[in-house]
């Protein structure tokens, strides 16, 4: 079957490419392979594969013609990676769309992506390496009445895994950006939106009436003034009860949700200061789901790590209810100056803090009825607080160096989904040095060391890591992560794993053997979220 | 000029919502469960509820099971297996609490062939429809799945007796044909019990006297129905079973004190009067159920 | 593996094939800094050729390429005439921190914001950094992928051979 779809594939765009040369049309795409072989490692907990290779591969070719376009894309999860969900299995073409511009009016058809928006109430996307897709299958249009007018709408069936919700969502949104479509200059630019969804389902049960259409609104406001800028989205979503027949299944309360940041920013320093307040806002493409089916993105409300340790334990949003406050201070301290060098030191600093809501989510049904005060931080349960330090500084030619100092708190039983009391609240802190030395023009070794102290959970971690990169083609990195602290003897373990790669253009081949501990991994500059494993590993990535 | 109509009124053909105000139980709703004590064969489905007494989002999903069988009567058949080391042992830490072993070598096979707890519980399956690919449901996905089996035609129409005295006897399933057909099918006959008061988790509490039930206790066959695979309408298969209750419950206490589980062995103290006997018969190619009965061990 | 060995025929069949033809820009929407939003085909530097460069504010090679560039802007921009234009692919988590880092970085380049990836899938990035260089008839001549020590040399390289 796969030797005919390639074959068929390979044919076909030969007689597109061929056609589209004499037509001026254009030909191109990417392709991703990712293998992992899985051998058992009861230690580390690491599964072996039944198959032993496991792979996870899609191919992506786009046409575009003039005021056309037309694609597809061809995924094989044969069987998908451990770090997907077992319901990820399959190959075979899962996008396939084509769209016309005509007198502004752009109208697609077939499988695309889209957001409304933060996201708040909508947002279909894509992000492979975590293995989440929910695209849309539909139709889409899109249009811009004058300048400054931005309106779209858009109904279709939205995806998970390998098959296509049964509720129906429609979608519109109209952003207007008062400036230009007012046509005034000034100083300050305001730019406002609205967004509207709602998910259709037939109401099959018998004991409580349900609504069929599930509305969500979102509004926005962003203002911006020389170095200010404001930006604010307040969403909610209407009785969204999940159909089961008790009654404290059924959640017939509204929820919202609230962002606001605002940011003050010049040539050397800026500073951001956002919040956000999350009430019962988890919304699916299918009522009764558990897993997956989300249709709408709430932003976690911390800073996105990429150094292993810092990225230990990271925070998950919890969409049914959170409040959460995050600050950011970026500065540049100018070179010459005393504390900024020959050539000027960076400094970060970030703060976050989430915790629960007073007395939990909105809950309306009709023997309960509870609304969570609006705003609560003393008193309520903490879930996640993260306080970081971040100096960059070129020393020399041949060297530079970045510290990392942090200090964490982790609510593993919710922000993991266990059973309080299991492991209750982790604190640790963390000391990253990162030296990058220049050996000769193209080759640079990097040494990353990484030491957390940690208070419950797994104990305290320690990592090193060396990369020899020779530009542009090759990178070579070996990495050990040591858990030294941990409380049971048996799982102080080293998970020691060597990677080299090669690019070249735009193709990146690089393969790997080791062991990995469940979480986020980087190397040769992409990160993804991976289970425990034990094996080899192949990337190839390319595009054309 | 057409493009803005054309949007417009796109946009607002799509926009729509509902806003149901309480009360949200339907009054008069509900559905008048069939009369199940006359003689027809009626459709039966079984809920296999794969939970633990130290899983604290599994009550609620045993809630789930008792409201559709309120909804559906004893049309609906209900099954809870505990499963897994994570949520079903007994825990040493939490001594003298959650020390009664529920589990089963059944439940374990089944669950490892299925690959129910693997991905979390509670989780469960309605008549094993929709294997391979879309069968481990979440307790909410129960009734939807319900509703579609029931309109489901039989083929198979199921009769126990029972004749037990002192923890012995005989069990006697008859399965008649209702159709002619063609097919491999399995017979499997369980007993379980209900209303067995121990400790369960429950959200953040833990319950001291939780009435557990249809609790797995024992299968005591799982064989091809018969040796043919054509069935003509009006034939009757009988199988007949001997079972003495004390061996069964030692092979439970055995089974829990095996060091590859590493249990207890805290698995006895059955009551005789709250078993009922659960046959099912299933299609050994798609692994559904397609006819399952159950009635009280003792009456 | 005869699947592996067909799958990869059929690749290296495209590549060789698109490689006879030339590449445009999408005609994908990017949002601005102050609001607006503009179509990325808009893009001009006067027939001199342009850098597009996608990266995201947690993407530390990505930064480290950028702050590397900026250092010798000027200096490439006085050579050659190039403009660099930097894509953030962060999404709606930490899309308000583009404009302190940027602002706070010293940054010359022009800088646009795609949120959901639109551009970023329509230009078959998967990975950042991501780095393509365009001529004066704004068609791609020359990609890379990924960032390490001593790329921003053969950037400029690849720069010079098409300038005029």
């Amino acid at each position: 079957m796969m030797k005919k779809i390639s074959l068929t594939l390979a044919i076909l765009c030969i007689t597109i490419v061929s056609f589209a040369q004499n037509n001026s049309g254009e030909f191109h795409g990417d392709f991703d392979l990712n293998m992992q072989s899985y051998q058992e490692d009861e230690l580390i907990g690491a599964k072996a594969a039944e198959e032993i290779v496991l792979n996870n591969s899609y191919l992506n070719i786009n046409y575009t013609k003039g005021n056309f376009a037309a694609g597809l894309r061809y995924e094989s999860y044969l069987n998908a990676l451990l770090d997907f969900d077992d319901d990820y299995k399959g190959n075979g073409i899962m996008f396939r769309y084509a769209t016309y511009t005509i007198d502004g009016l752009e109208v697609t058809a077939g499988n695309y992506y889209e957001q409304i928006g933060s996201g708040l109430i909508f947002r279909s996307y894509e992000n492979k390496g975590l293995g989440q897709d929910n695209a849309m299958d539909g139709v889409r249009l899109k249009f811009s009445p004058t300048k400054g007018v931005y309106l779209k709408g858009f109904i279709g069936k939205s995806r998970t895994y390998f098959t296509y919700s049964d509720g129906v969502i429609r979608g519109a949104d109209g952003e207007i950006n008062l400036n230009e479509a007012l046509n005034f200059e000034s100083k300050t630019k305001i730019i406002v939106g609205q967004g509207f969804v709602s998910r259709f389902q037939p109401d099959i049960n018998p004991k409580f009436e349900l609504p069929k259409n599930v509305a969500a609104y979102s509004s926005r406001l962003n203002i911006i003034n020389g170095g200010w800028n404001y930006s604010g989205e307040y969403a909610t979503k209407l009785n969204d009860p999940i159909g089961s027949l008790t009654a404290e299944g059924n959640n017939y309360a509204k929820g919202s949700a609230l962002m606001n940041s605002l940011s003050y920013s010049k040539r050397g320093f800026g500073i951001i200061a956002e919040m956000h307040r999350v009430d019962h806002m988890e919304f699916r493409s299918e009522r009764a789901q558990e897993k997956q089916y989300i249709i709408n993105y709430i932003p976690t409300l911390t800073k996105q790590h990429t150094y292993t340790l810092l990225a230990l334990s990271p925070c998950a949003t919890q969409p049914e209810g959170e409040f959460g406050t995050q600050v950011d201070i970026f500065y540049k301290i100018k070179k010459g100056s005393f504390l900024g060098g020959k050539y000027g030191t960076k400094i970060s600093f970030n703060f976050s803090r989430i915790n629960a809501l007073n007395g939990g989510s909105s809950f309306l049904n009709d023997d309960t009825e509870h609304t969570p005060m609006l705003i609560s931080i003393k008193g309520e349960e903490l879930y996640f607080k993260d306080i970081n330090l971040e100096i960059y500084k070129k020393i020399n030619k041949k060297i530079k160096v970045t510290g990392v100092l942090a200090k964490q708190s982790y609510n593993k039983d919710v922000l993991e989904g266990k059973t309080p009391g299991t492991y209750g609240t982790v604190k640790s802190t963390i000391a990253i040095a990162d030296i990058s030395y220049k050996i000769k023009k193209g080759h640079t070794i990097r040494v990353e060391l990484q030491e957390l102290l940690a208070d419950g959970g797994e104990g305290s971690w320690s990592m090193g890591l060396a990369e020899y990169t020779i530009s542009p083609h090759w990178f070579f990195a070996v990495q050990d992560m040591y858990n030294w602290g941990n409380y049971d003897v048996k799982k102080q373990l080293h998970y020691v794993n060597i990677n080299c790669g090669f690019l070249s253009g735009s193709n990146r081949f690089a393969i790997g053997y080791g062991k990995k501990r469940a979480g986020i991994f980087c190397v040769g500059g992409v990160c993804k979220e991976v289970p425990s494993s034990n094996g080899f590993s192949l990337t190839i990535s390319s595009s054309f | 000029m057409k493009n803005i109509i054309t949007l417009f009124s796109f946009i607002l053909i799509i926009t729509s919502c509902d806003v149901v105000e309480g009360p949200y139980l339907i009054d008069d709703g509900g559905i008048t469960p069939i009369d199940t004590s006359t003689n027809t064969y009626v459709k039966k489905v079984l809920i296999e509820d794969f939970t633990g007494h130290t899983c604290p989002n599994c009550p609620a999903a045993a809630r789930e099971l008792e409201a559709i069988h309120e909804e559906y009567g004893d049309q609906i058949i209900g099954m809870a297996l505990h499963v897994s080391a994570t949520f079903a042992r007994p825990p040493t830490h939490e001594a003298p609490k959650f020390q009664y072993d529920f589990r089963t070598i059944w439940g374990a096979n089944w669950d490892n062939f299925f690959g129910i707890s693997d991905i979390g519980l509670p989780k469960g399956m309605v008549n094993r429809v929709g294997y391979p690919n879309d069968y481990k449901l979440g307790k909410n996905e129960w009734l939807a799945v319900v509703i579609t089996e029931l309109e489901k035609e039989i083929d198979f129409g199921i009769n126990i007796t029972t004749a037990i005295s002192g923890g012995n006897g005989a069990i006697t399933i008859n399965t008649e044909l209702l159709n002619t057909i063609d097919g491999d099918y399995n017979l499997v006959v369980c007993l379980t019990e209900s209303n067995i008061i121990n400790w369960q988790k429950d959200g953040t509490e833990n319950i001291e006297d939780y009435k557990h039930n249809h609790v797995l206790r024992t299968v005591l066959t799982d064989d091809a129905l018969s040796t043919s695979s054509t069935y003509t309408s009006g034939d009757n298969i009988p199988k007949s079973i001997t079972i003495n209750l004390s061996t069964l419950e030692q092979y439970n206490i055995d089974y829990s004190a095996n060091t590859a589980e590493a249990g207890n062995g805290n698995a006895g103290g059955w009551v005789a009067e709250n078993i009922s006997v659960i046959a099912y018969i299933y299609d050994n190619a798609t692994q559904e159920i397609v006819q399952v009965e159950e009635v009280h061990l003792i009456n | 593996m005869r699947k592996l060995f067909l799958t990869i025929t059929a690749i290296a069949l495209f590549s060789t094939l698109s490689i006879a033809q030339t590449r445009t820009l999408p005609s994908v929407n990017v949002k601005t800094l102050d609001g607006g939003s503009i179509n990325i085909t808009e893009l001009e530097n006067d027939g001199n050729p342009i850098v597009i460069s996608f990266w995201a504010t947690w993407c530390k090679p990505c930064k480290k390429e950028l702050n590397t560039i900026a250092e010798v802007y000027e200096d490439w921009q006085d050579e050659t005439g190039v403009k660099v234009v930097a894509i953030s692919i962060d999404n709606s988590r930490s899309m308000a921190k583009v404009v302190p880092y940027v602002n706070a970085s010293d940054w010359d380049f022009e800088v646009y914001l795609d949120p959901n990836g639109d551009l970023k899938r329509a230009m078959g990035v998967s990975t950042v950094p991501h780095t393509f260089l365009l001529n004066s008839k704004k068609e791609i001549v020359w990609q890379h992928k990924g960032y390490v020590d001593g790329d921003e040399d053969e950037l400029l390289e690849q720069i010079e051979k098409i300038a005029k």
